[in-house]
């Protein structure tokens, strides 16, 4: 057909209404650019896209625009805090759980730490230990061999210059300083130690002053036996 | 303003209500119209939309995870008004509205960043989602997701009156659809918010396929002489 005689069409087809075979003539001729059709169904489109100036408005739910964003975008706090929710989950899960929740760390160039946790997860040997404290719930992964792989959520707030210390308690002896770690805006953490891990029989955190301590100078608020 | 005017392009005003049939009287919503008539609300962020429409795409283009934010913050509350007046059910609507947002994100690169109208082509993504998904529902017609890539694809958003998403010209959509038929009214709302084709339109109000043809075609130049004339203006 040609263009003087699809020109009537191209309103309906712009609305999605067009018959054949208009509508697939319309179609062939926008396919190859047509110089006359293109523009008219251009024109078409916008008196469509106009009416919908018309609709009355609804206000979407307001977890709708977190999962838009959550399609091209993982790293979000609050994506990761709903991640780590589910406390409950079977040990294999976890670490899809984690993989989900880790790569705000790839987007921050932070891979090794993710390669670190999956490691530690895959390892065999990998003890898994859920807490749930007043202050705080969470789990730990502990891997005599690899490391340590803690995530908790409702940390209780740091005042300035205060850090998290993870501890680890043996059997006998003093706490062994695992790393300090700081908490996100929504007081979740997942913190990584990678390194051996000899005779642990607990894990515990507490408050430090900035930089660490060699030896607890609070009371732990978690203390989860292994 | 008619009667069936006033109940044209009103009949979503509460999402909380899903039609079960289609058959059941806009009118039923009618009376709750009024209160919900936030046009310039809805439309006071998208004023100066045109201006930036460069720039967003642009960082769409380079897939910037904080423009599909202000992608949404710009035009999620009205795509989602769009899709959930025509499917009308919440849950589908969150579902369609997300589908449109990665189908724009994913075919970004197509766009023309200095030329191309964001919002007319955001907006006509949504509207095909959720008639798409209205037919498919009903059984009416197959799924042909070739034609809407036909009617889709951005190099026909080029070029367009960018300021066709502001307050005034909601106003002026409005009194454009009070000026029709009641006739004419009827084909539009039926085929905006139900993506009726136009032989259904015939078999649905008993009249030839020639005449429902001719109501449309009208229909849609008044609407276009009406904005046309506002633009010029």
């Amino acid at each position: 057909m040609t263009c003087e005689e699809l020109q009537p069409e191209y309103g309906a087809y712009a609305l999605g209404i067009g018959e054949y075979p208009e509508r697939a003539e319309i179609a062939e001729h926008l396919a190859r650019s047509c110089p006359a059709c293109t523009p008219g169904v251009s024109r078409a489109l916008e008196t469509v896209a106009a009416m919908s100036g018309a609709v009355t408005p609804a206000d979407p739910p307001k977890r709708l625009r977190r999962r838009v964003i959550n399609l091209v975008s993982p790293d979000d706090k609050r994506s990761r805090a709903a991640v780590l929710a589910p406390w409950a989950v079977a040990g294999a899960l976890a670490i899809a759980l984690i993989s989900v929740g880790l790569p705000g760390w790839l987007h921050r160039g932070e891979s090794p730490k993710l390669e670190q946790a999956l490691s530690i997860l895959n390892d065999p040997d990998t003890k898994d230990v859920s807490f749930g404290e007043p202050a705080a719930k969470g789990r730990v992964f502990i891997s005599p061999n690899k490391g340590v792989v803690f995530i908790a959520a409702h940390l209780p707030p740091l005042g300035a210059h205060r850090t998290f210390e993870l501890w680890v308690i043996p059997a006998k002896g003093n706490p062994i300083p695992a790393g300090t770690f700081l908490s996100e805006a929504d007081a979740s953490a997942v913190y990584v130690r990678p390194g051996p891990v000899t005779n642990a029989a607990a894990v515990a955190v507490t408050v430090e002053p900035e930089g660490g301590s060699p030896q607890p100078t609070t009371t732990p608020f978690i203390v989860t036996k292994l | 303003m008619s009667v069936e005017a006033s109940l044209l392009f009103g009949s979503s005003a509460n999402p909380n209500i899903a039609r079960k049939t289609r058959e059941i009287p806009l009118a039923r919503y009618a009376h709750q119209r009024s209160d919900r008539m936030t046009i310039p609300g809805l439309f006071l962020a998208l004023e100066l939309s045109g201006e930036h429409d460069e720039e967003l795409a642009k960082r769409l283009q380079r897939r910037e995870p904080d423009a599909m934010a202000e992608l949404y913050d710009r035009f999620g509350r009205l795509a989602y008004s769009v899709i959930l007046s025509i499917v009308r059910d919440v849950a589908v609507a969150e579902d369609l509205v997300q589908e449109t947002f990665l189908r724009v994100w994913n075919r970004a690169q197509g766009f023309e960043a200095g030329r191309g109208a964001l919002g007319p082509w955001l907006l006509a993504i949504a509207r095909n989602r959720a008639i798409d998904h209205v037919r498919s529902v009903g059984s009416r017609m197959e799924r042909n997701s070739f034609e809407f890539d036909a009617r889709e694809h951005p190099s026909l958003f080029v070029d367009m009156e960018r300021e066709v998403f502001n307050t005034d010209h909601a106003r002026l959509i409005r009194s454009a659809i009070a000026k029709l038929n009641a006739n004419q009214q009827k084909v539009i709302e039926l085929a905006y918010y139900e993506g009726l084709s136009q032989t259904e339109m015939a078999e649905r109000m008993g009249q030839p396929l020639g005449t429902v043809k001719t109501w449309v075609r009208t229909a849609l130049r008044v609407l276009r002489d009406e904005l046309g004339a506002a633009v010029t203006a």
